[in-house]
């Protein structure tokens, strides 16, 4: 039973598949007696829109949407989307994003017309996430999860990321299994390695500036 | 999908959606047939049903509508067999024609009719507010909070159903439909499939005149006797706090208010309501009996305030009821835990720990020039090649363009801005019909494949008949593709793979009578311009059919047959920055590089549909090779 409440604002673009994540996420839990709950977005917000999910874990809750100000982390699969719902964090919350970002085709437009514009970088998403916590984490998943042997495993590396915090209440094993569970039985190795990659990948970044389980 | 959790024998602990739970409910109260169309937030269902169909020997069609899929299940429950439908609020409209027919009738075997409403309109043209259906039809509606008790709810719906033998109601919305949790799956018991003898005397559910009135005095007495059972069933909840303070809610509702006392720190009273039709008057009346104030938590209509005040009058004259008619929260968008804190805080005076206005406002500072994502078509989306062709065809020419729903809703929105009038599934052309006698301009009606076999083809008998002035265009993708790709009547398939007949779509339109049809490939970007444009200068009614499959959907069978998904890339030396691609194509894989300020394609993102390379007149759009 998970005694202590935590709650990830997990946020992407459509296809990046984040329901899965949280799949894997809700299933681990389930195997190890921790009872979570979600808010998913499915449907018509999918087509290469904006997307969240709220993943809670605990006892106690039964919305299974976050409030503002509620989110222990956020969880982003890109960077611009880890910008987007940054009222949802706690003060001091943790942030675990990736570098990558896919510009959305509107800005695209926009940056068309003006030849001087620059798109909205990882590095200032970071630094105006730093104005709200000290707590921010870039990781390069798109480069893990072709180390890994697949670049759609990048929602992978990042849980691998995340599932190093001290705060995060669902044992390595039981997700390992989950991961295990619930992808491809042809692409359950490179998942695997996709999961341990984001977790080195933790030791050497996050957890320098956040507490990690040994 | 988790379907090995939904078939896997029980008991077992699953993180399951609730959509899911439904399923595993009625699999578990051994439903024999299920017919449903698409529909967000209940899709899931009907896929789940869809994949799990080869394990379970339940019957299963994803019907043309929601009508015939909710008379489906009618057929099938008054021979006597278990039958569910789910729909969206908005294909309840759609159905309500033989749903009210049906409460008069009733069943035989349970029937149980999923409907799930939209607060938000996430995925919807309304927000409408679906409850009024039970008392409007007299039928029973029963509404879960979380997947657990969906699963709990299903079963005993069925229960309901066969008992008073009446279809019941059950009724989520998108935050519980699309919520996961822990549910705990039941030993799966079910007797093999067998068809029964019509067991009925003549004229048993023919509802007219005599009839009619009465199968109404009746249903009058069944709803009588089912309030008395929801009186004393614990699908309702209370918790007795002590407190002058009580809170009324069901479903979506029910979980913020829960979170939201967790939040102001207090313990007020709590009346859960499961059973939300017929309300079960003397427990409201009971619970309010304790109060000096009680806070109605409801997302979009005041329905449980409107009864809660009118049951007080008699139980409770003095206790202040507290919701929407005071102000206190709104009958627009969904709610959270931070609304439904701000509203109860402002009844009881006591401000929750975080300002959330002032934490948002903060935030809107630090997302300044963060450009929004709204959903747009896919890489390699047929239908953006479509509605480029269509633009071309008719640049200059002044149109009205009347659309329907689906993917290609989506043009209206930015960067395209293009669709003039877009009101339910198959309407384009009723509107077209009314737009031609009245407007100047040439009018175009465009709808999918899979809403026009929904409700598009009444529209266009009837534009045959008057001989309407209108060209339609008909987006072909092959599948139901904005709810993830389902077969319709234009697949070889159905429900679990079975082999299905396949209707051609120019056959369909060509017995209405209509003899001028062009069909285009929208991949084939340029040269569909031209008979595009030949085809609109032609009196209507005439019809295009763009024909090409859904990129998410060709895709998936591509990777199934093994084959790679190719991508195209961006000869640097050759660009010469005319941004026709972005500038005509609005393709998500494309972006500007910020070095040299030319074009790039995503690798991860592209689908080779070319049409950019076609459209390009540097010819500077490549194959990827040997990456």
């Amino acid at each position: 039973m998970a005694e202590k409440e935590f709650s990830v604002y997990m946020s992407g673009v459509g296809g990046q598949g984040l329901v899965l994540l949280s799949n894997i996420i809700g299933a681990a839990c389930a195997s190890a007696g921790i009872r979570a709950l979600t808010g998913e977005q499915h449907g018509l917000s999918q087509r290469s829109g904006s997307i969240n999910v709220h993943m809670r874990i605990g006892d106690g809750i039964r919305s299974p949407l976050i409030p503002v100000g509620g989110a222990d982390a956020i969880l982003s699969l890109e960077a611009l989307e880890a910008l987007r719902y940054i009222e949802f964090l706690k003060p001091g919350g943790v942030v675990v994003m990736n570098s990558r970002i896919q510009h959305p085709i509107i800005e695209t437009t926009e940056h068309m017309k003006d030849k001087t514009a620059k798109y909205m970088s990882a590095e200032e998403v970071k630094s105006r996430i730093l104005q709200v916590t000290d707590k921010v984490s870039v990781v390069d998943a798109l480069a893990l999860a072709k180390q890994a042997g697949n670049t759609l495993t990048e929602n992978i590396v990042m849980l691998g990321a995340i599932s190093t915090l001290e705060e995060f209440p669902i044992p390595q094993e039981d997700l390992r299994k989950s991961v295990a569970d619930n992808v491809p039985k042809k692409a359950v190795d490179v998942n695997l390695r996709a999961f341990d990659l984001g977790k080195e990948e933790a030791y050497k970044g996050l957890c320098n500036i956040v507490k990690c389980r040994k | 999908m988790v379907l090995a959790d939904v078939i896997k024998d029980g008991p077992a602990k699953a993180f399951m959606l609730c959509n899911e739970a439904i399923v595993r409910g009625a699999i578990e109260a051994d439903v024999k047939l299920v017919s449903a169309y698409p529909g967000s937030p209940t899709t899931e269902i009907l896929d789940t049903f869809s994949e799990a169909k080869p394990s379970f020997d339940y019957r299963m069609e994803i019907s043309s509508n929601e009508k015939v899929a909710l008379e489906t299940c009618a057929g099938a429950a008054m021979v006597g067999l278990r039958t569910m439908t789910s729909m969206k609020s908005v294909g309840l409209n759609v159905a309500s024609d033989s749903f009210f027919s049906l409460s008069y009738t009733g069943v035989k075997g349970g029937m149980v009719i999923v409907m799930a409403d939209d607060p938000q309109a996430h995925s919807s043209q309304t927000e409408q507010d679906g409850r009024p259906f039970g008392p409007n039809a007299y039928v029973p509606m029963l509404e879960p909070s979380d997947p657990k008790e969906a699963k709990t709810m299903v079963k005993r719906a069925f229960e309901l159903s066969e008992k008073f033998g009446v279809p019941v109601l059950m009724r989520t919305t998108t935050r519980v439909s699309h919520q996961s949790g822990i549910v705990e799956t039941e030993k799966i018991e079910r007797k093999p499939f067998e068809k029964l003898e019509w067991p009925h005397p003549p004229g048993r559910f023919v509802t007219v005149a005599d009839s009619a009135r009465k199968f109404k005095l009746e249903l009058l007495e069944r709803t009588k006797m089912i309030e008395a059972e929801f009186d004393k069933s614990d699908l309702n909840a209370v918790t007795d706090t002590g407190s002058e303070i009580g809170i009324i809610a069901s479903g979506a509702g029910y979980n913020y208010a829960v979170d939201a006392c967790k939040i102001l720190d207090i313990s007020p009273s709590v009346l859960k309501l499961g059973t939300t039709f017929p309300l079960p008057k003397k427990l409201i009346g009971d619970f309010l009996k304790k109060l000096k104030t009680v806070i109605i938590v409801e997302e979009l209509s005041p329905y449980l305030e409107l009864n809660v005040t009118a049951i007080a009058k008699d139980a409770n004259p003095a206790v202040k009821i507290f919701g929407k008619w005071t102000g206190h929260f709104s009958e627009a968008l969904e709610y959270n835990p931070n609304i439904v804190a701000d509203g109860i805080g402002r009844v009881i005076g006591k401000k929750p720990p975080v300002d959330y206005a002032a934490a948002m406002a903060k935030a809107d500072v630090l997302k300044k020039g963060l450009s929004d994502r709204p959903p747009t078509f896919c890489p390699g989306c047929p239908h953006r090649a479509t509605l480029h062709a269509l633009l071309q065809a008719t640049k200059g020419t002044k149109h009205i363009l009347s659309t329907d729903i689906g993917c290609y809703s989506m043009s209206f929105l930015p960067p395209l801005g293009y669709g003039d009038s877009l009101l339910s599934m198959g309407a384009c052309m009723g509107v077209a019909a009314g737009m031609q006698y009245a407007a100047k301009e040439k009018v175009i009606a465009m709808i999918g494949d899979s809403t026009f076999y929904h409700a598009g083809l009444p529209g266009l008998v009837n534009a045959v008949h008057h001989n309407d002035d209108f060209t339609l265009v008909v987006l072909d993708n092959e599948v139901t593709a904005m709810t993830g790709q389902q077969p319709h009547p234009g697949s070889d398939y159905n429900a679990g793979n079975q082999p299905a007949k396949r209707l051609i779509l120019e056959d369909v339109i060509r017995g209405l009578g209509i003899t001028d049809i062009t069909i285009v490939d929208p991949y084939q970007v340029k040269a569909a311009v031209a008979p595009i444009k030949e085809a609109l200068g032609r009196k209507g009614p005439n019809v295009i059919i763009s024909r090409r499959a859904c990129a998410l959907y060709a895709d998936r069978n591509k990777r199934r047959r093994g084959e790679q998904i190719l991508s195209n890339k961006v000869e640097k030396e050759v660009c010469k920055k005319p941004y026709t691609c972005i500038r005509s194509f609005h393709c998500p894989a494309i972006s500007i590089d910020d070095d040299d300020r030319k074009a790039t394609i995503s690798k991860e993102l592209c689908d080779k549909c070319d049409v950019c390379a076609k459209l390009c007149p540097f010819g500077s759009i490549r194959p990827r090779e040997g990456e």
